[in-house]
């Protein structure tokens, strides 16, 4: 480990890549902040950037650009109750009431600190979580890798909000089909390209990203008229000072080291996210609070603003075990790091410990330096940063269109991606409509690919016979989990309507009390 | 009977699902792989008996809820629909007239669109920027960017 360990501090240590930190982590807060652009769109926004970098520098700049958008979601919730991006709604709960109170200043220096904090203690879990979990996936077989992928794509379905699960699963289905497009790579016969040669490559992971995220979402905050005369200038002169008090610092100590374990916790599971993390801490910080203190949420408590933010960054940091180490993405920003490293050449998964160590190790090692900047430059630099927000959409957002479009474009130098953009965020824009997540369909599609190579093997190694699930005990193990959490949601309504049922009856017999 | 936005899903993705079975069935495939146990239509047929049977469970379980009916109140379509033809007339711009020409029109254009109307802001926001834009990709990244065709059919190159 230690010998790993110099690796990535090697790396990590480079000139470029600290480099890339600073830019990522900067890039990050700035996309964060803006309402409507989430870690997601911020890190689909950098591929192209990271296709001309070598891949421990591309993931480098892709993680500081996540948590630095994860931070600056933050700054926006805090001064205008307009989270950046889902993983910060939690934060605006009592930020904002302490912005209202004249206490933005310290409830932006105390979203910093809890950010620090949790992005640090879940980058030391990781050092040593992520090395133990990739020796032992080393022992995978091809049957392994399939109920993996199976994992992966049944725990974002069960993961997703409440009455979404077919709806996530159909999604899940939709992005495999779009992975079919283009040249079988076993056989090379063309499929669904409908005889036009642009879709020989298939529809291309960037172009798909991009679309459905980064366009999609600037598009759909137009299209709700969310923009322009809505906006209000913030007074800087009102973020008061940024200084905690020893008592306030020893009332949200307990806290931050509560959500940091819980964050990177819940950051791990495959599907849950920083936004689930920073809901159940907000939760479970409001549970221990007595009943005093309990009334304090919602307006302006510390250990409220503090619960979420700790517990956001350390699931950041939570996200990238399964990514690393198992090759599944945790969340929809790590599905978009995943396409971006299989697209240079690098697959994550058990054989990146041993084939790509600077990668592995570069990462887990610049997470600290990536926390470092962001509490050192955008903690005095806040108040500055902050002034972006002035700048008027109508100037923003066609810029922000124009690097969309053309990084795309300048990947593939064929003005047809363009179109075939369009064409999806078009389609895109229907299914939000609707009201179907699009983070599984990219999902599907990234892990479509891997899972259909890894089942055409088991099956050939097989004989045709579906035997290879149950033969060996991990296979067998990891479908096993894979099936609990696609039933998952019936399971909980079925114990919830028991209990329900339960304190009824309990009610009616007068046993209660 | 309400109509929801999980029964417009649900029929959109059986029609999908049917179509893409359907075509499913015109992948080629080498001599003999039929009796393979895995080809290249092994995946996709999978894939569509999966999508038409989470189609049919999405109709079947749909909220029956007034309040989810697909509502296109308060959306500005007009507003997105011209940005989105700005999007495509950028792609064939590209095409013709080179990058920095096309740049150029793209921003005036969508700022234009979103409600700027200053001509010194437009041309501030738009000219240097491009400009800026296509002498780092051009001159320092040494990225080939395409003059277009007008201007080489106009000038030669």
């Amino acid at each position: 480990m230690l010998e790993g360990i110099f690796t990535g501090l090697g790396t990590a240590l480079m000139p470029f890549n600290i480099m890339m930190v600073v830019v990522g982590c900067f890039a990050g807060t700035f996309i964060g902040m803006l309402p409507g652009l989430g870690p997601i769109s911020a890190v689909a926004l950098m591929i192209p950037i990271t296709y001309g970098l070598d891949p421990a520098s591309g993931i480098i700049l892709m993680a500081g650009v996540y948590y630095g958008a994860v931070f600056g979601g933050s700054t926006s919730s805090i001064l205008i109750n307009a989270p950046g991006c889902a993983s910060t709604v939690v934060t605006s709960f009592d930020g904002y009431p302490l912005a209202q109170q004249g206490q933005a200043g310290k409830a932006l220096a105390l979203a910093a600190y809890c950010s620090f904090t949790g992005g640090t203690v879940g980058a030391i879990i990781l050092l040593f979580a992520a090395p133990a979990l990739a020796k032992v996936s080393l022992s995978f077989q091809s049957g392994d890798y399939f109920a993996l992928m199976v994992l992966g794509l049944t725990a974002v379905a069960a993961f997703s909000g409440k009455g979404q699960v077919i709806k996530a699963m159909i999604m899940t289905v939709f992005g495999l089909m779009i992975s079919t497009v283009g040249m079988d790579t076993m056989t090379g016969a063309p499929r669904f390209t409908f005889g036009s040669v642009d879709l020989l490559d298939g529809v291309s992971f960037l172009l798909l990203a991009m679309a459905t995220f980064a366009l999609t979402e600037v598009v759909m905050s137009l299209m709700k008229r969310q923009h322009l005369e809505e906006d209000q200038p913030i007074d800087m002169a009102a973020l008061g000072s940024m200084k905690l008090s020893k008592e306030e610092v020893k009332e949200v100590a307990p806290t931050v080291a509560r959500s940091s374990v819980f964050g990177f916790i819940i950051g791990v599971l495959p599907g849950a996210g920083a936004t689930i993390a920073s809901f159940l801490a907000y939760g479970m910080e409001r549970n221990f609070a007595s009943a005093k203190e309990k009334l304090k949420f919602g307006r302006g408590a510390l250990r409220g603003l503090a619960a979420p933010e700790t517990a956001n960054n350390a699931a950041s940091t939570g996200s990238f075990v399964p990514l690393l180490t198992l090759g599944i993405p945790g969340s929809g920003t790590t599905a978009i790091m995943l396409g971006a490293l299989i697209a240079a050449g690098v697959q994550p998964g058990p054989r990146l410990f041993v084939d790509n160590p600077d990668v592995f190790w570069s990462v887990i090692i610049s997470m600290y330096f990536g926390n470092l900047v962001l509490l050192i430059l955008n903690l005095p630099l806040i108040p500055y940063i902050s002034r972006l927000l002035a700048i008027p959409r109508q100037i923003l957002i066609p810029l922000i269109l124009f690097f969309s479009i053309t990084g795309v474009y300048l990947v593939s130098f064929n003005t047809f991606d363009i179109q075939m953009m369009v064409f999806i965020t078009v389609i895109a824009l229907f299914l939000k409509m609707l009201e179907f997540p699009m983070a599984p369909m990219l999902l599907g599609y990234i892990l479509g690919g891997i899972m259909e190579q890894n089942l055409s093997r088991s099956l050939v190694m097989s004989d045709g016979s579906l035997d290879f699930i149950w033969e060996r005990p991990l296979t067998l193990t990891i479908i096993t989990i894979a099936v609990i959490l696609l039933f998952m949601p019936l399971i909980s309504k079925f114990f919830e309507s028991r209990a329900k049922k339960g304190i009824e009856s309990s009610v009616n017999t007068g046993e209660g009390g | 009977m309400i109509i929801t936005k999980d029964h417009i899903g649900g029929l959109v993705f059986l029609c999908l699902s049917a179509a893409y079975g359907y075509y499913t069935g015109d992948i080629s495939m080498l001599p003999g792989d039929e009796y393979e146990p895995f080809n290249a239509q092994t995946l996709p047929s999978i894939l569509s008996y999966m999508g038409g049977i989470l189609s049919i469970a999405l109709l079947l379980t749909a909220s029956r809820d007034a309040s989810d009916r697909l509502s296109f109140k308060g959306y500005d379509f007009p507003l997105v629909i011209k940005l989105l033809v700005l999007v495509v007339l950028f792609g064939i711009a590209l095409e013709w007239v080179g990058f920095l020409v096309s740049t150029v029109f793209f921003l005036i254009c969508g700022y234009w669109l979103l409600g700027e109307r200053k001509w010194k802001t437009l041309l501030i926001a738009s000219v240097p920027f491009a400009l800026f834009i296509w002498f780092s990709l051009s001159q320092l990244l040494d990225i080939y960017l395409a003059p277009g065709r007008l201007i080489t059919m106009l000038f030669g190159g």
